[in-house]
């Protein structure tokens, strides 16, 4: 938006418009994915569980704890969801809930949807997410305490668990802040001992 | 108006490196790499086979130096999931996974690029996107690079030029892209402290992950993207991203020294060049000499700059300033007294953008009459060493070292009947100069 001489670069402009390489970068997939950092992430095995059980406060303070280390990562939204209070699809028996309680989950804001755009630019947000969940799900295994980050299709069912947001129509989560623009990161499941939110 | 004390340069022993002489025909003139740095000499290239990491991984700085770097894990949860080498599992430190050798393959089908001047801001673009605090475009130069293999710290690389020497690399490969992140101004406070440590590791992980990114990007637009070929510094200085200050760190405007240098990109992809910025690093090191006063080793100069192996520029004792580690790795991992006192390093806001300004625009004869007044406002301001307290993750930088008030990591809680209690606003920074002369006696 410009007024004048002066100019508002944040209102009624995208700023990469003039860009001619822009939409290659959000929207061609890449010809190798090895090329992509999402892909080395994804494939990197978990590491150990730390031998010993970190001392620890009460479990608000450690979401708390657990809270500034995720915001600090680079993630804009996170919430605390208790997994047997809510049952997803497929998944009631067994591993799951039964063995973790909590969930966390880590919320990134996406300029473009990281599914309909497959570019390197367009999976930023997803990258962002790895690099959150990957570090956040260590840590907690560092501190003794079992934790995965994994891909989960409910992710937004249990971001609204989490209290981030509520789902519209088409099921996709929106959150005060971003509306629909948000990417939900990896589930980290974890039995942390950890105060819910929501 | 460089201050020169010219000494003559011998090549090092044992480095099997090109010598490149500036005054050889056949080989490109020296860069310009702003007023802070000047190649004046023969220049060895620098095999980083034997930089520190690598001699010490050997065993060859000692047993206590090697103990600490191989055998130890770190106390502190957050350190071993980012610092390298004190991990308890080393798949728990993300740039273990992410600089490992990229198997990924160049684009067959290439972009074509018509405006590199286009294509130099998609790539600055694409690296803010990605993450990136600051991005430099340089002119490769064949001074600029490596000898020997590729080196990678916490990866490894391969490729198919490695065979080849430095001019024909650059000949082939003439764009040097660093993109680089800023570790957080007030963790950075508790340097000296698990705070800052995470300020500074976490911040590198995001480096090393966006260079990555970068890479692999290059590649799928059909392009060859180096790794591990050539020094971050020279291309940091070289790129207009800062200038190299007394503390051997490149000082950008905006973040001052608390910038990393992690390993650039060579690649043939058309790009127009930054220049070498002039931001008053030249003046004000020549006058300040806080990192040097702070440093707890005594590892940085206070005298003129020396030309050590053909270049021009204050050289600190690496050993020393190495020599440090196992001593603190109890208490902390990074020191970063340098980079935190520097008066360049200050939040990224409006009133530093404007002291650095009046300096960049200064007539370089009335500089130094600038950079007294500044520098007194520094220490009269923000302290001729810094030590604010900080409070993050339950972390508190007020407690000294030993001093803990429960087992729980960093913990503040009062605990009554423990008999600890917190010390005060004490930081870890004073106790420690007492006992630099272990290192380096002061002449």
């Amino acid at each position: 938006m410009r007024l004048g001489p002066f100019k508002i670069p944040w209102v009624g402009e995208d700023s990469h418009k003039p860009d001619p390489y822009w939409d290659f970068f959000i929207n061609t997939p890449p010809a190798d994915m090895a090329n992509t950092v999402t892909e080395m992430i994804r494939s990197a095995p978990e590491g150990n569980v730390f031998p010993t059980k970190a001392e620890l406060h009460t479990p608000e303070i450690t979401s708390s704890h657990v809270k500034e280390l995720a915001s600090y990562l680079g993630t804009d939204l996170i919430g605390i969801a208790r997994l047997t209070a809510l049952p997803t699809a497929g998944e009631s028996k067994g591993e799951g809930h039964d063995t973790y309680p909590f969930a966390v989950i880590c919320a990134v804001p996406a300029d473009y949807d990281p599914r309909k755009a497959p570019g390197i630019g367009g999976q930023v947000p997803v990258q962002k997410g790895l690099f959150i969940t990957f570090v956040l799900s260590a840590w907690i295994r560092e501190l003794g305490f079992r934790a995965t980050a994994v891909l989960d299709p409910n992710a937004e069912k249990l971001a609204v668990a989490a209290g981030l947001g509520t789902l519209n129509a088409e099921g996709r989560l929106v959150t005060p802040k971003f509306g629909t623009r948000v990417h939900v990161a990896n589930v980290i499941r974890t039995d942390l001992p950890l105060a819910p939110d929501g | 108006m460089a201050l020169t004390v010219e000494k003559t340069t011998k090549p090092l022993n044992g480095n099997n490196g090109a010598t490149h002489n500036p005054a050889q025909t056949d080989l490109p003139p020296p860069p310009y790499l702003g007023r802070s740095v000047r190649i004046v000499g023969p220049h060895v290239n620098v095999d980083m086979n034997q930089s520190p990491h690598p001699k010490n991984a050997r065993g060859e700085l000692g047993k206590p130096l090697f103990n600490w770097y191989r055998n130890t894990v770190s106390k502190d949860p957050l350190t071993r999931v980012s610092a390298p080498n004190h991990f308890a599992d080393r798949r728990q430190f993300l740039t273990t996974v992410i600089n490992r050798d990229s198997k990924g393959k160049v684009n067959p089908s290439r972009v074509a690029v018509d405006d590199p001047a286009a294509m130099t801001r998609h790539i600055k673009a694409v690296a803010h996107y990605m993450g990136a605090d600051v991005v430099g475009i340089a002119k490769a130069h064949p001074t600029f690079l490596y000898a020997g293999s590729r080196y990678v710290q916490d990866g490894t690389a391969q490729d198919a030029y490695e065979t080849q020497s430095p001019e024909e690399l650059v000949r082939k490969f003439p764009f040097v892209i660093q993109a680089t992140t800023a570790w957080d101004y007030n963790k950075l406070q508790a340097h000296r402290h698990h705070i800052g440590d995470s300020a500074y590791h976490v911040s590198q992980m995001k480096g090393v992950l966006v260079l990555k990114a970068l890479e692999g990007y290059i590649k799928e637009l059909g392009y060859t993207a180096l790794r591990g070929v050539v020094t971050p510094q020279a291309a940091g200085v070289a790129g207009g991203i800062g200038e190299l200050g007394r503390n051997g760190l490149v000082i950008n405007k905006n973040y001052g020294a608390r910038i990393h240098m992690p390993d650039p990109i060579l690649t043939d992809l058309p790009l127009v060049p930054d220049r070498p910025v002039d931001i008053g690093v030249e003046d004000f090191c020549k006058i300040c000499r806080k990192c040097a006063n702070t440093c707890p080793t005594n590892s940085i100069p206070f005298g003129d700059k020396v030309v050590f192996n053909g270049i021009e520029k204050y050289k600190i004792n690496w050993l020393t300033c190495y020599k440090l580690r196992p001593y603190v790795h109890d208490h902390w991992g990074s020191c970063l007294t340098c980079a935190a006192v520097c008066p360049f390093t200050k939040p990224n806001v409006w009133w530093h953008s404007l002291a650095v300004w009046t300096l960049r625009t200064c007539p370089i004869p009335v500089r130094p009459a600038l950079v007294h007044a500044l520098k007194w406002i520094d220490d009269r301001f923000w302290g001729v060493m810094r030590n604010s307290r900080v409070r993050w993750m339950g972390y508190d930088s007020g407690i000294k070292p030993g001093d803990q008030a429960c087992t729980v990591t960093g913990c503040t809680a009062s605990h009554e009947g423990k008999g600890h209690s917190v010390v005060g606003d004490v930081g870890y920074y004073a106790p420690l100069k007492e006992n630099t002369n272990r290192f380096v006696k002061r002449a």
